[in-house]
């Protein structure tokens, strides 16, 4: 029940306050954002060669295979005696000083296809079945992750590619923002008066709306709706100050630094979603790599290095991990065009404060391959449920239809 | 303000709950003939409203069940396969499937056969099919015929002709089904899904069946029993034994006490209320009419529809509406020009529609459209508070989405003011009130109401000004938490 006392702080609350900012003080109760884990999926599209992204740089047989893509030992980032990253991932080599990065090796299923998509449709869906079901692992996962106290919006596709198949499925709790397809109430010239007096009514309105506690339907649409019109206002200033800070550094808008950048905006502004997704195009080298994936991993590097840098000023990074993944790895010896070919096992980065650092399984054999491919020992699988009941607290075997071994990258909480 | 919560369902007096409902004199008013439109129709335009209340609760039934039984099927709209997407030089029917939805979403704004459309989207969701995987509307559009055809009629008939409908043959891999890899697909959906519920069959039921359904495949957009890939040896499936194919297996599934109560629970969530758990007892007497009907879905539904639990606390705004219903109902009561016709063109509605949530011949999954609360999220609602102020002032809903399908995609010979207007209302009270009437009658807020008069204020009622601020009210209306429940 609403009191008279509270109807009326409120009534003067909306009244001094300019236009919407008055709902913050309601929903502060009403949506308790900010306290869930967090994961943030990087889909390295095209097939990143796993192979020069960790790298057994002692191995006198990878430099055998890679006559002209190898890297020396003086040049890696070193995480051990024998592997080393990527030269470009400088700041990974931090994050992993900073035991904050685990290095998950070998990673595939079972009989790989080699066509990018119905090797993607399969990481996408979290099945390794030819023929997938279409509604990929985070859609599935909505139903749990919903249940955070957020309610917003659970899974985010950050992009304006279309909605990655991973996302697909469900129609609730998935949204994309991109430029075309900002989040915002549109209610007119914005600006204009008009806007500026519709605005106020629906405030008004929602001021003396029916009490927001409780199980029924009408609290729960009144709860939704003051999440709502919280949400776009609170994107809103993180879109603002965005667009101030690309002004000031000179990022494209559409770089996967600034879509990251938003992300650790979105996080720390307590907006509410569990799950981000960002895509990142290219790796598909099969000529001229080194340059290529050089320019993609260095973008890599910075977006992430951002991300937790960002989080870190609100203590956000504690709840934040970031992952990668691409649809295959390739073949383990280079081809004539200074690129390689469709491979399979690779590699997969889980960063934030909450791994286990350090290389988690071994480096597959480069003398033992299958068809040219390293052997995958590590069924990627295996890395999401890890990451949906250890880290998300979603069950795992809904999403995944089956129980999987746990890996062991995430410190006990 | 807070209600008291509602006692479960299982401390109800069952037969007196489904037991028709005899309005005292007076008790039959708009809140309920609306509640009734909202449920068996897509709600009512005001007229329709005015004439149900003059008519009573009988004849308001009666007239929603009035059309044919079984009707023909409908002129075809798609002839053709999809055409090749020059970009991809592969088949997409995106925009075939437009034709098609913008087509029902048409029949829906009419209003000739409400209740019918109602059921045909109940079905569409029961037997959820995706022109995402079928990628052939006109497949689609022949099942969308199967179910608004049989909508009310035998569900027996319709799970026989669904069973050999080639949409749902591709969308459920039936051409892999065969003598020597049965693939469980059909076989468990019809089980799980559409007949009896988890828990009623065992995976040997499965298996059984999926043996069962062996050769019934798809040709060409065209059923085809397949001889040499069926398994024509003995199964046991739920308990009987016999040569069976899947004709066999359909009559032993609607032999089940457990089929009619499943489709019951269905009907309920679907007509009454989704968020109470229904248990078996109190749905019995509705479970038991449709089995001795021989499966007539009319029975049920009409039997929902009278009783005295339909229009308790129980039903009303117990669910949140869907998309289409929220995006429908709107065009049908405001989606109006100067003359107070209808002139919403229905593939402006597609765009609006996806954003919130609900693509027909789309759904998300075989499991159909999760509903209920789970409509409603930050972006769903901006999405319905940004459509709802898009078809009030006549501008264009201009995001990608809408782009997509139709660059016209907006409503500008739109006038919701055009019943003020034809009436010579100028009082903001009053111009508040007929609003309110028709979107949300019995259910008007004072605080509310003073708000949004307060807002219209004293301009001269010929002015634009005065005109927009009637507008804002309108939608601010429309924006209610009490709009969204259906």
């Amino acid at each position: 029940m609403l009191s008279r006392r509270d109807f009326l702080k409120r009534s003067s609350l909306i009244a001094t306050a300019p236009l919407i900012p008055g709902f913050i003080e309601r929903t502060a109760q009403a949506a308790e954002p900010g306290k869930d884990t967090i994961l943030v999926v990087l889909e390295m599209t095209g097939g990143n060669d796993g192979l020069n992204t960790v790298i057994p740089y002692r191995d006198d047989e990878y430099h055998k295979l890679r006559p002209t893509l190898h890297f020396q030992a003086n040049q890696v980032v070193k995480v051990n005696d024998e592997l080393g990253m990527h030269p470009a991932l400088q700041g990974f080599g931090q994050l992993l000083q900073q035991s904050k990065l685990a290095i998950i090796q070998g990673v595939g299923y079972p009989n790989p296809d080699r066509s990018h998509f119905e090797s993607m449709d399969r990481w996408q869906c979290g099945e390794v079945t030819a023929k997938v079901s279409g509604t990929g692992w985070l859609a599935k996962s909505v139903p749990d992750l919903a249940k955070g106290k957020g309610g917003g919006v659970p899974v985010m596709h950050v992009g304006s590619e279309k909605l990655p198949l991973a996302c697909r499925g469900t129609t609730q709790g998935v949204f994309t923002i991109n430029q075309e397809q900002p989040f915002e109430l549109k209610l007119g010239l914005p600006g204009s008066e008009e806007e500026k007096a519709r605005k106020k009514l629906l405030a008004d309105v929602a001021a003396v709306g029916p009490d927001e506690k409780g199980d029924d339907l009408l609290p729960f649409v009144q709860r939704r709706h003051l999440q709502t019109y919280t949400s776009v206002e609170k994107l809103k200033e993180i879109l603002k100050d965005q667009v101030r800070d690309q002004a000031r550094y000179g990022y494209q808008p559409s770089s996967l630094f600034v879509k990251m950048d938003l992300v650790a905006r979105l996080i720390s502004q307590g907006f509410g979603t569990r799950v981000f997704y960002v895509a990142l195009d290219g790796f598909d080298t099969h000529s001229g790599q080194a340059q290529t994936q050089q320019n993609l991993l260095q973008q890599i590097d910075q977006a992430v290095t951002n991300l937790f840098t960002r989080l870190q000023s609100t203590g956000d990074d504690q709840r934040t991990l970031f992952m990668t993944f691409s649809e295959f790895g390739r073949r383990a010896a280079e081809n004539g065009s200074k690129g390689t070919d469709h491979g399979s096992g690779s590699c997969m980065f889980v960063a934030g404060p909450g791994v286990k650092p350090g290389p988690v399984g071994r480096h597959p054999s480069l003398t033992d391959l299958t068809d040219g491919d390293l052997k995958y020992h590590t069924d990627f699988r295996r890395v999401y449920a890890t990451l949906l009941d250890g880290w998300l607290k979603v069950d795992s075997k809904m999403v995944l239809g089956d129980k999987f071994e746990k890996l062991d990258f995430l410190k006990k909480t | 303000m807070s209600k008291p919560a509602l006692a479960p369902l299982d401390k109800l007096d069952p037969p007196a709950e489904w037991a028709a409902w005899a309005p005292a004199k007076g008790q039959w008013d708009a809140r309920w003939a609306a509640h009734l439109y909202r449920r068996a129709a897509f709600g009512a335009a005001r007229a329709e409203l005015k004439d149900a209340v003059a008519a009573g609760l009988d004849a308001t039934v009666d007239k929603l069940f009035a059309a044919p039984k079984e009707t023909p099927a409908r002129p075809r709209l798609i002839t053709t396969p999809p055409p090749v997407n020059p970009m991809t030089g592969m088949p997409d029917s995106t925009n075939h499937a437009a034709v098609l939805q913008a087509a029902w979403l048409q029949r829906m704004i009419d209003g000739v056969e409400p209740l019918r459309e109602k059921l045909a989207l109940f079905w569409h969701n029961h037997f959820a099919t995706s022109i995402k995987k079928v990628n052939d509307a006109g497949l689609m559009e022949v099942q969308g015929d199967l179910l608004f055809r049989h909508a009310l009629g035998s569900f027996r008939q319709m799970l026989r002709d669904v069973s050999r409908d080639p949409a749902m043959l591709v969308w459920l891999d039936s051409n892999q089904n065969v003598r020597s890899h049965p693939n469980e697909n059909y076989a468990r959906e019809v089980m799980e899904l559409f007949t009896l519920g988890v828990g009623n069959y065992t995976e040997r039921d499965v298996r059984e069946a999926a043996r069962a359904f062996t050769g019934w495949h798809q040709n060409s957009g065209r059923f085809t029993f397949v001889r040499g890939e069926h398994d024509g040896g003995p199964k046991t499936f739920l308990g009987q034994t016999g040569d069976w194919d899947g004709d066999d297996v359909l009559r032993v599934l609607l032999e089940q006490p457990g089929c009619a109560k499943f489709l019951a629970r269905k009907l309920y969530q679907f007509f009454v209320n989704e968020n109470l758990p229904a248990p078996d007892t109190f749905l019995a007497p509705v479970a038991d009419a449709f089995r001795k009907s021989d499966y007539d879905i009319a029975v049920p539904v009409r039997m929902i529809l009278r009783s005295t639990h339909f229009y308790s606390a129980y039903a009303y705004r117990q669910k949140v509406k869907w998309p289409v219903e929220y995006a429908v109902g709107m065009v049908r009561m405001i989606g109006v020009g100067v003359t107070g016709r209808i002139t919403v063109n229905p593939y402006s509605l597609l765009g609006v529609l996806e954003l919130m949530g609900q693509q027909l011949y789309a759904p998300p999954n075989v499991k159909g459209w999760e509903a209920g609360k789970a409509w409603l999220n930050t972006a769903t609602v901006l999405a319905r508070h940004n459509f709802a102020h898009s078809l009030v002032n006549g501008m264009g809903d201009l995001n990608s989405h809408a782009k997509k399908y139709n660059l016209q995609t907006f409503f500008p010979a739109v006038n919701p003011l055009a019943f003020v207007l034809r009436e010579g209302i100028t009082e903001p009270g009053k111009i508040v009130d007929l609003y309110a009437d028709l979107l949300l009658p019995g259910d008007f807020r004072p605080e509310v109401r003073s708000k949004l008069v307060a807002h219209i204020g004293d301009a001269s009622p010929d002015t634009e000004a005065f005109a927009q601020r009637c507008r804002d009210a309108l939608f601010v209306l429309l924006t209610l938490p009490e709009y969204q429940l259906n």
